[in-house]
């Protein structure tokens, strides 16, 4: 039937995702009904785009060229092309949309009469679209286009709040990924000086090989800074937190990865990988930001911060993988390539589902106790049970625990890790070695992070009054993270079909599969490397586990025999009862690793003491821990203050008001134009 | 012909040394008129010569246009706004007379230097004619510079216009004329504007010294 192609499919997402918005536009007087019809515009666009998306992928692996509109200036038209790398990345995008668009149908409730809620749904969906035409750009002008609606849309998203700090992380925001798209933008214009075309799928045999290296540090700054990598990484734990959270599982959840799209499409599709120090640097990149980035979470207690440090964490895990398939295919090691560039893709898709998960249960904290902070929090669990198991299933995700999704790529990841080590061939082992020491260290951390996340705001007792008033929240925000909640589970239990996707994708980039290697039946992956054969099985872990408590379970209950229930007060050590006071706090908990990693934090501390009658009954004692945020100290403000510097001379001497002092500067300008006439 | 456009070129570039090296504002006013007087007399000896050749008249109606504008109508303003400030002695320029003279020498070098590939406009050597009537523009420029006061901008303004008016004559046989009325009544603009400026700075700062402008920036 014509009307189910991918193409069509996908201009049908687009135009319902464009009524949605000109509807919650006209139906601004009635929040209830612009919430109802935008999201769920959405909610369908978006079974719509990934129902395109998956034919795409598993059926037709032709690429489609959709060009809407064709105009006579030069270079300015929309042509969108839809291939299986750009599918695989909306399926991902239309997956999260559903999910947080049936979220936000109770999230939004707060919002009302407060914001303008239409205009809210109105930039949401541009947000979106914006985001499906960068993956869909056929060419760079379009595609820059597409990436700077992106950009300005989320600025307007992230202040749509506006409070103070708001603003200043709007503003550090758009900022930092504005230098971002300059280098993208130098990198545009040195593909259009070779090849005189501006066309993403075009060949790249024109350019010369130290244009190219120069092209690939470019679009690394460049999309690094949208991903958000260690040192680019400033803007995200501003950001995140300040925009509304549905609009971070978006940003956290999709806009970053559109960073690891233009890297795999523009360095290893349209560049072809050639040198082997591209890889390694992009290896090395992920290495620091993976280690970094949970480190730094782990001192966070703002649970949107933390969540971002977390993102920089991840996209660290996704460009290690990233890193070591570029390292094999300037190596010529196609299935090694393959296979690394799975996991990474794989990671990308898990992260999508766990992170956006994630913010979406801060989210959902934070609507039933208005606090981000979780000192203040406490008990939740026995409050809002519900949003407690998914906010647990996702921290186990992203803690690579078993039986969900994060366990399967980074175990890829690690795999591909192992294989890239050759007798011989020192550089490249050290490295790899390192990495993986890196992997399972991050990993470790970010356990710890989660137990901490989880332990102190969902267990014990209430903190504050925020959290003891706290109450479970709307059905439909529960069954969006419901939905990424089973899509966790499944993968991590049943991961072959989506490393069929996954390998569908790689097939058309790289010409290699790997799921061939990947031999085994439905529940089994393994990939076979020199020495012996690695194998797991989710599944069969998971029933495993699942058999051996049930089998402690029944064997107490039988050694033991029936256990009678009797319900007392914890012994409290001769105090008169427990207070939340007495609880483990946040800072608490993590002050052994802030002692291990001090030479990254610089931890300071201060006891201010006011003195009563006696030393030993002091009127009120205030402790004040805090940590240096090191690269803002060192490299940030010092940079700020040269620029502030230099631009306050200039300001002084080449702008003085002087009106001689203008009429010089044409002059000269007129003499400097006639010299340059007379000797060009 | 050519002779009479070669000694006319040679004179307005003279007139514009004599203005820079004028300390008085109404001498500044007076050498303004007499280039323009010269100027006037260019496009009627162009004009009268394609009116004769070619039955065409449109120079011959700016040469009187020249006249009423640049050689009465103008100066006499000037003189009006002159009028309206109060005498006061102030040394005008930043630097002395005879290095400004020297400077000015320099920029006819130099616009012969910048000028000497293109003279295949008009054939194959220089067009000297070109050179005298750019070193005009650049030392109505420089004049700018020089002065302090603020109608010693406003004649160096006139002094390029006229540069480029003569520049335009000499190297196309003077351009269209549509374009050379907008011209004149931007200038007329520009001058009345200039003259009002004039008369406010000096109710504002007591000197039309425009230095104190500095003192405007935020």
């Amino acid at each position: 039937m014509d009307w189910l192609t991918p193409s069509s499919l996908l201009y049908w997402s687009i135009i319902i995702y464009l009524t949605a918005a000109i509807v919650a536009i006209f139906f601004y007087r009635h929040p209830h009904l612009c919430t109802l019809f935008a999201q769920s515009g959405c909610i369908f666009a978006s079974a719509l785009g990934a129902a395109s998306a998956l034919k795409m992928i598993l059926f037709d692996q032709e690429t489609l060229i959709i060009t809407p509109f064709e105009s006579t200036v030069p270079f300015i038209s929309i042509s969108m092309t839809l291939d299986a790398l750009s599918a695989f990345f909306i399926l991902i995008l239309s997956i999260l949309v559903c999910c947080v668009s049936l979220y936000s149908i109770g999230y939004l409730k707060h919002y009302y009469n407060k914001r303008n809620v239409s205009a809210f749904h109105a930039l949401y969906i541009g947000f979106i679209l914006s985001m499906i035409f960068v993956f869909t750009a056929g060419n760079a002008v379009f595609f820059f286009i597409a990436w700077e609606i992106m950009t300005v849309i989320s600025y307007f998203l992230v202040v749509f709040e506006s409070e103070d700090v708001n603003e200043k992380a709007g503003l550090i925001y758009i900022v930092m990924t504005h230098i971002g798209a300059a280098f993208l933008m130098i990198a545009f214009m040195i593909m259009f000086v070779y090849t005189k075309s501006f066309d993403i799928f075009g060949s790249s045999e024109a350019i010369p090989a130290t244009a190219k290296s120069l092209m690939f540090v470019f679009f690394l700054i460049g999309f690094g800074v949208k991903a958000g990598v260690v040192p680019v990484h400033v803007w995200l734990p501003y950001a995140h937190p300040a925009a509304p959270s549905n609009v971070s599982a978006l940003m956290s959840g999709i806009m970053i990865k559109t960073a690891i799209y233009g890297l795999i499409r523009f360095i290893l599709c349209y560049l072809n990988v050639h040198n082997t120090w591209w890889g390694i640097l992009i290896l090395c990149i992920g290495i620091v930001s993976a280690i970094l980035g949970v480190a730094y979470a782990l001192m966070e207690h703002n649970i949107k911060r933390l969540l971002a440090f977390h993102s920089v964490e991840n996209i660290g895990i996704i460009l290690i993988g990233l890193g070591i398939s570029f390292v094999a295919f300037s190596q010529g090691n196609g299935i090694l390539g393959g296979l690394a560039i799975s996991a990474s893709l794989l990671h990308t898709f898990n992260h999508t589902l766990f992170k956006g998960g994630l913010f979406l249960g801060a989210g959902s904290i934070q609507y039933a106790t208005h606090t981000k902070d979780i000192e203040k929090l406490g008990g939740l669990i026995k409050k809002m049970p519900v949003t407690a198991v998914m906010v647990l299933c996702f921290s186990l995700a992203i803690s690579a625990i078993v039986p969900f999704n994060g366990f399967v790529s980074e175990w890829l990841t690690y795999q591909s890790l192992f294989s890239i080590i050759i007798p011989g061939q020192t550089g490249i082992n050290i490295i790899s070695i390192l990495a993986a020491a890196a992997l399972a260290m991050s990993g470790a951390l970010a356990a710890a992070c989660f137990v901490k996340l989880f332990g102190i705001s969902f267990l014990g007792k209430a903190r504050s009054e925020c959290a003891l008033n706290a109450a479970e929240v709307p059905a439909s925000m529960n069954t969006g993270m419901g939905i990424l909640a089973l899509f966790c589970l499944v993968i991590g239990l049943f991961p072959v079909f989506f490393l069929k996707v996954v390998d569908k994708v790689v097939f058309s980039i790289s010409g290699t599969t790997v799921i061939g290697e990947l031999q085994g039946g439905f529940l089994i992956a393994w990939y076979p490397i020199n020495v012996s054969g690695n194998a797991i099985t989710p599944s069969a872990i998971f029933i495993a586990s699942a058999v051996i408590i049930l089998a402690t379970a029944a064997l107490i209950r039988l050694v033991g025999g029936k256990v009678s229930e009797r319900k007392y007060g914890t012994w409290d050590c001769g105090f008169r009862e427990l207070t939340p006071r007495m609880q483990y706090t946040a800072t608490g908990f993590s002050k052994p690793l802030r002692i291990v990693l001090r030479i990254l934090y610089k931890p300071g501390r201060m006891l201010e003491t006011e003195k009563g009658d006696s030393s030993y009954f002091p009127l009120s004692k205030k402790y004040r821990v805090w940590t240096e945020p090191v690269f803002e100290k060192y490299v940030y403000d010092p940079f700020l203050t040269a620029v502030k510097r230099f631009s306050l001379r200039i300001k002084l001497s080449v702008q003085t008001g002087s009106t001689h002092a203008y009429l010089v500067y044409i002059f000269a300008a007129v003499l400097v134009l006639m010299l340059y006439n007379r000797l060009a | 012909m050519e002779f009479f456009f070669d000694l006319l070129s040679v004179l307005v570039l003279l007139s514009s040394f004599v203005l820079v090296s004028n300390k008085k504002i109404t001498a500044y006013i007076k050498t303004f008129q007499i280039q323009s007087a010269l100027i006037a007399l260019i496009a009627g000896i162009m004009g009268w010569s394609i009116a004769v050749n070619e039955d065409k008249y449109d120079i011959l109606i700016i040469c009187v246009i020249i006249i009423a504008l640049k050689v009465i109508f103008i100066p006499h303003l000037l003189y009006k706004t002159y009028g309206n400030i109060e005498y006061r002695v102030e040394k005008d320029f930043f630097m002395n007379i005879p290095i400004i003279v020297l400077i000015c020498c320099g920029l006819v070098v130099f616009s012969y230097f910048s000028v000497s590939n293109i003279g295949s406009l008009t054939g194959f050597h220089i067009n000297h004619q070109v050179v005298n009537s750019l070193s005009v523009v650049l030392i109505g420029f420089f004049f700018m510079i020089s002065r302090k006061k603020a109608i010693g901008q406003i004649i160096g303004y006139l002094v390029i216009e006229n540069g480029i008016f003569v520049t335009a004559m000499f190297s196309t046989n003077g351009m269209p004329f549509i374009v050379d009325i907008g011209i004149f009544i931007d200038m007329i603009t520009a001058v009345m504007i200039m003259g009002i400026m004039v008369t406010r700075i000096n109710k504002k700062f007591e000197s039309i010294n425009i230095d104190k402008l500095s003192k405007l920036k935020g």
